[in-house]
């Protein structure tokens, strides 16, 4: 089910006046799709997960699920939570500890008041689908956290909500769990074809799990896209900082050619692809993620982008050489292949894919 | 035996009456139509008293017990509010004249409070009917004979350091009375009496909120003697306390018991009175409370108590009380 | 605002009933000591206020009653830390001593207690010292029980239960990582309870020590039963000394006084406020804390319990058999050949035989089960808006909640007088229903209030989200995680009620006597025996109540499997 949020605000008191935690936003959920709500923590993305969801009232705007207004602040509607049709998993799982898991995953439908039968089929069902049989009079406390995560879901998912909503719920996993449930959630949520809205800080999650990510910060949204878009074709540079690693090199437009921006910075001078059209002499950012930096011992002989540089620091990781290297006043990260011979102090040459020399905005 | 012989002299006494006993009958019937009495006091185990009241006029008596730093406070609030509920109360004579004073009591002269002394009704409201004696109570079983005080001076004797009883004389009106009308009817000499004060206050007394709680360290022996009730010798038997049989004359701040003017079953309040006042009714009072009564002829049966003699203390205000509560505050602190 | 509050409807006519119902009886005493003349309305006079504060011992008054309250305090939130860890988070044995030691202080009539440590600790011939005296060899005195100590000792073991009540609960929910990332990070079980246990349950013990300094400031039995005959005063028998002497006792006057324990409570109760607003960084029932792991004390462990059954010997048995030897013999004696030669059950029968004291049995039942549930009720609801809605309103509620609480029982008790007098209630059972409630609230809100805190809001939460309605996860979530608050409020009001002498003493009337002021009259008519049969049953009826609340308790809570 499509989700449509219309000019929604919500302020938060503060005792020097208010901040706005959601300022103005404007969104369009597609349905049927993994949609995340990506930022660092206090952008809003979790006020507005909980926004949708009814267990914060906003003070301005209109939110929709199908086709119906569950939030007007003009038309003064406000659906209370229990009737929205959704079903979210918290970052706490808040799993009911004086309940079993069989309990726990009945709620829903015991609330809707399903007969007997019919609620012990259904559970049966989800708790097959997300791999608990068995479960079923386990106490809810004596289930290892990867446990009780799939009980959220199976919690969330049982009375066939209109959308799902999680918020981080990956983040009290360690980091190999994570990885595997990250995989399968996304299995599932596939499976399903269920409008899915996911809250996340990780650029991972975000880019590994989703069909849409919609960027926050400040209480606005600042980019909407795929994950492939929002990776390599963001202009901003907070956007592009924040879902992945980039450096960022200041320079200022040399000039423009057919096709090319020059920029004059302080490794030299850089070709990058043209994009927009900007005056010369103009001051810009411009960024480049680690990865579309190569390394050399010899000059490569290109003729653009090729730049000296030495090994400043050399950390490894296992799949790559993480490296800093200084280059004119600039100092880049990049990613040397792990089997290359360096060391620390080398001089080697650099080379920049010019078309991922990003020109990027504030 | 002599108690027996008092209570057939009594039922013979009755049913002879019977010119009393016709008046006794109207009002008996007007009360009856009544259904109830309310009687607020502070008195221990008058329930039989109550009950026999009951059986005989088939008019229940209900006993709202009050302590006596919240008589005048509850009395006051219900009747400012108008929801006084008490036909009848009964409280140490000040209590009453204070309440007198406001206007809460109503005049009655009961027919059976005719054999009591003069002094015991003066205004035609209040009818004394007993007096609340205080006297030097000591535990029989650790004091030797030889050393029980014959006088309220000996109580000074540097022996009883340490030993001693008794309320609180800064603040337990009963003691503050009875000690200034030790000064007004026995140690009448100031000097002779504050030398008493002195005494008694250099044997360090412990001091308990009420005459109460002052038996208890008697009878276990944590002290050897108090200031007390001799009441507490019947109530507390067969507890080891005796009274010191003094030279000088018992005292005790006279009880006294009157009608409210807005009694709600004023029949019922004077039949419950007359019946209060009777010989019958005292009798129970000094047999089975230890109380004692102005019924000519009706004593507690405490040895030597029908040959004691038993004076009532002057009343003192409220103001008086106060200040000579402070005055003892400073003669007994502690150094 | 935010919608997981449907309850912020509750918060005016909350306010509303509280505020009436604590309110009424102390405006009545503010009009009383502002007020010429022995009621509470009178022409208007600053003298009770000149009279009251400028008596020169009043600072000596205040002195003894600042090291009464706090040092009572240290008493019984140490005690009950102490019992509660090893109870909670141990694995001593006979672990059900410790639910029995924590509440048997709340059922033995306070008055009792006192006059037990008075035969046990009297400088003369109390039995510990004659023990010490004669067995040992010992000269002089040991230990004298009327001394600011003695009080502290006695009034520190009376409230420890409110302490127990109100730590014991969050001890139990704790979340056992917080402990476990300690102990990962090398700190020893000591270090982990200096530096993780106990600050994290800082909230429960602030609320501990602030109700017991509250209740101990209000208390009079130990102040009037050990202190004075100590001659050491603090505010609530220096409120009574002005009371009682003097036949037209002036509670105006008294109430000017009081006001000084009001305003000081109302000052802790700010003050506790502050230290705990951070609410939120306390929460620590998650799912995953909801069973906390156990300390193997290993040698400790009967160590330790050898001072657990000292502190219940001398906290249970003794008293408690004090008690039962008073009961039997005939007056006050020493143990001995005599003593045991004239013991029997005459006090016993004769309560029994008396219609009176049956009444109180009778109508303190139905006041300890009918208020305590009533009572329960409307805390459910404070506590709620308490917690769960933090407007400035809600924190009105709670300071108006502790009003009555705070005062000294003898001046509340007029207080209650005065308004109830005005109203249809006056000399009804319901009058004191309804006094029970509005001066004992605090004991059914404080644990409730602790049991709310710790509760994650996500778990209401996620029961709205599915679709649960607010009184469904109210039925289904919330209450059967209060349990154990509730089970705590339920029993301090339940015990406090069949106990209760303050409001009780000035407001029973034929018909509508209590226990508590039945034992009263039997102390002012000086008669041990009967009080402490009376004492011994009450200890039966109440521990009754403990019992049976505590079994469905953990009948409720126990998770199904």
């Amino acid at each position: 089910m499509e989700i449509t949020i219309r000019n929604l605000s919500k302020h938060y008191r503060t005792e020097g006046g208010s901040i706005a935690a959601l300022d103005r936003i404007n969104l369009q959920i597609p349905a049927n799709k993994i949609f995340t709500l990506l930022g660092p923590s206090g952008c809003g993305k979790t006020t507005l997960l909980r926004c949708i969801v009814g267990l914060e009232i906003p003070d301005e705007g209109e939110i929709t699920i199908g086709d119906e207004v569950v939030f007007s602040s003009e038309k003064k509607i406000s659906r209370p939570p229990d009737k929205r049709d959704l079903g979210m998993v918290f970052q706490t799982y808040a799993i009911w500890p004086h309940m079993n898991v069989f309990e726990n995953v009945a709620y829903p439908l015991q609330a809707q008041k399903k007969p007997k039968d019919e609620i012990a089929r259904r559970v049966a069902k989800t708790l097959h689908f997300v791999q608990l049989d068995g479960f079923e009079n386990r106490p809810a406390t004596k289930l290892s956290g990867g446990q009780q995560q799939r009980v959220a879901l199976a919690r969330a998912l049982v009375a066939e909500p209109k959308v799902i909503l999680f918020d981080e719920p990956l983040s009290n996993l360690d980091a190999k769990l994570r990885e595997e449930t990250r995989k399968e959630l996304r299995r599932f949520l596939t499976e399903l074809a269920i409008t899915a809205v996911y809250v996340t800080h990780d650029r991972l999650e975000a880019l590994s799990l989703s069909d849409n990510v919609a960027v926050m910060k400040s209480g606005k949204i600042v980019e909407v896209g795929t994950p492939w878009e929002i990776y390599f074709e963001t202009d901003r540079r907070f956007v592009a900082d924040f879902i992945g690693r980039v450096n960022f090199i200041e320079g200022s437009i040399a000039r423009m050619e057919n096709g090319s921006v020059i920029v004059d910075s302080g490794i030299g001078t850089i070709v990058c692809d043209r994009k927009k059209n900007l005056p010369v002499n103009s001051p810009v950012t411009l960024g480049i993620r680690p990865e579309f930096i190569k390394t050399f011992y010899e000059n490569p002989g290109a003729a653009e982008n090729t730049f000296r540089g030495r090994i400043e620091t050399l950390v490894f990781t296992g799949d790559v050489w993480e490296a800093e290297v200084k280059s004119g006043t600039e100092t880049l990260v990049l990613r040397i292949d792990p089997t290359f011979p360096v060391k620390t102090g080398d001089d080697i040459f650099l080379h920049l894919d010019r078309r991922h020399c990003k020109l990027l905005f504030n | 035996m002599k108690r027996i012989f008092w209570g057939i002299v009594l039922a013979l006494f009755m049913a002879t009456g019977a010119l009393a006993a016709d008046q006794n009958q109207a009002l008996a019937d007007k009360a009856k139509v009544e259904g109830k009495v309310a009687f607020y006091a502070n008195m221990t185990a008058i329930a039989p008293i109550m009950a026999d009241f009951g059986k005989k006029y088939g008019v229940k008596a209900e006993y709202t017990r009050l302590s006596t730093t919240k008589f005048i406070a509850t009395i006051m609030t219900e009747h400012a509010a108008g929801k006084l509920t008490a036909d009848v109360l009964q409280a140490p004579v000040s209590v009453l004249q204070y309440l007198k004073d406001k206007g809460v009591l109503a005049s009655y002269v009961s027919p059976s409070a005719a054999g009591y002394p003069k002094w015991a009704n003066t205004d035609g409201k209040i009818q004394l009917f007993g007096i609340e004696y205080a006297a030097l109570i000591y535990n029989r079983d650790l004091v030797k004979p030889a050393d029980v005080p014959k006088t309220y001076q000996e109580l000074t004797d540097p022996k009883w350091k340490g030993k001693i009883v008794m309320a609180d004389p800064s603040t337990h009106a009963t003691t503050i009375s009875w000690l200034v009308g030790l000064n007004e009817n026995v140690i009448k000499d100031d000097a002779k009496w504050m030398k008493f004060l002195k005494g008694l206050a250099a044997n360090d007394p412990m001091f308990v909120a009420s005459f109460g709680p002052t038996p208890a360290p008697i009878e276990s022996g944590e002290k050897l003697i108090g200031i007390s009730m001799p009441k507490y010798i019947i109530t507390k038997a067969p507890a080891p306390l005796e009274w010191a049989h003094v030279s000088q004359p018992l005292m005790g701040s006279p009880r006294g018991i009157a009608i409210t003017a807005s009694a709600p079953h004023p029949n019922a309040a004077r039949l419950f009175v007359d019946y209060w006042l009777s010989r019958e009714a005292m009798n129970t009072l000094a047999i089975k409370v230890g109380e004692y009564v102005l019924t000519p002829g009706v004593y507690p049966p405490i040895s030597g108590i029908d040959k004691a003699k038993v004076i009532p203390i002057r009343e003192l205000s409220d103001q008086e009380i106060k200040s000579w509560g402070k005055e003892f505050k400073k003669i007994f602190a502690r150094p | 605002m935010s919608i997981r509050n449907p309850g912020t409807i509750f918060t005016a006519p909350l306010i509303a009933v509280v505020g009436f119902l604590t309110v009424c009886p102390v405006a009545m005493l503010v009009l009383g000591s502002f007020s010429e003349g022995l009621g509470a309305f009178g022409t208007f006079t600053l003298a009770k206020y000149a009279t009251a504060y400028t008596d020169p011992e009043f600072i000596r008054i205040i002195l003894n009653t600042v090291i009464f309250t706090t040092g009572s305090a240290m008493v019984s939130t140490g005690l009950a830390l102490f019992l509660a860890y090893l109870n909670n988070r141990s694995n001593i044995p006979f672990k059900f001593l410790f639910s029995i030691i924590s509440i048997v202080p709340m059922m033995v009539p306070h008055i009792l207690f006192a006059v037990s440590w008075v035969l046990l600790l009297n400088p003369t011939n109390g039995m510990i010292n004659l023990f010490f005296r004669q067995a040992l060899g010992w000269e002089g005195i040991v230990f004298s029980i009327y001394t600011l100590k003695g009080m502290i000792l006695v009034e520190g073991l009376l409230d420890l239960p409110i302490a127990y009540l109100v730590i014991a609960p969050a001890m139990s929910s704790f979340d056992v990582s917080l402990e476990e990332s300690s102990r990962v990070c090398g700190a020893s079980n000591i270090r982990t309870l200096l530096r993780i246990t106990l600050p994290v349950l800082r909230p429960a013990i602030l609320a501990a020590v602030t109700l017991v300094i509250i209740r101990s400031m209000a208390s009079f039995a130990v102040p009037s039963v050990i202190g004075m005959p100590g001659r050491i005063y603090v505010l609530a028998t220096h409120i009574y000394r002005v009371v009682a002497t003097g036949y037209a006792a002036d509670y105006g006057l008294a109430a000017a006084i009081g006001m000084s324990a009001l305003v000081a409570s109302i000052t802790l109760i700010f003050v506790y406020r502050r230290l705990t607003r951070e609410g939120e960084k306390y929460v620590t029932v998650s799912s995953r804390g909801f069973h906390p792991t156990t300390i193997d004390l290993k040698g400790a462990r009967y160590p330790l319990f050898g001072i657990v059954g000292l502190i219940s010997f001398v906290l249970i048995v003794l008293p408690v058999a004090v008690l039962f030897y008073t009961s039997l013999v005939p007056y006050s004696m020493v143990p001995g050949v005599k003593a045991f030669a004239a013991m029997s059950w005459k006090h016993y029968i004769g309560v029994l035989k008396d219609p009176v004291s049956l009444i109180s049995l009778k109508n303190s039942l139905l006041l300890g089960t009918g208020g305590a549930s009533l009572g329960i009720v409307l805390s459910f609801f404070v506590a709620y808006t308490i917690v769960k809605i933090k407007t400035k309103a809600s924190g009105f509620l709670e300071s108006l909640s502790f009003l009555s609480f705070s005062f000294p029982g003898i001046v509340v008790g007029i207080g209650f007088m005065w308004f109830f007098v005005q109203t249809p209630l006056y000399s009804t059972i319901w009058a004191l229903l309804v006094g029970y409630i509005a001066t004992y609230l605090p004991y059914g809100i404080r644990p409730l209030t602790s049991a709310f805190v710790q509760i994650h809001g996500n778990l209401e939460e996620s029961s709205r989200v599915c679709g649960g309605g607010a009184l469904y996860t109210m039925r289904r979530i919330v209450l059967p995680l209060l349990v154990p608050g509730i089970v705590s409020g339920w029993i301090l009001m339940a015990t406090m009620f069949v106990r209760e002498l303050s409001l009780s003493v000035v407001l029973s009337r034929p018909g509508t006597e209590v226990l508590a002021v039945q034992i009263l009259r039997f102390s002012e008519d000086g008669l041990w025996g009967s009080l402490s049969a009376l004492g011994i049953m009450m200890i039966f009826i109440s521990t009754a109540l403990v019992v049976i609340a505590s079994f469905a308790g953990a009948r409720l809570t126990s998770v199904k499997n």
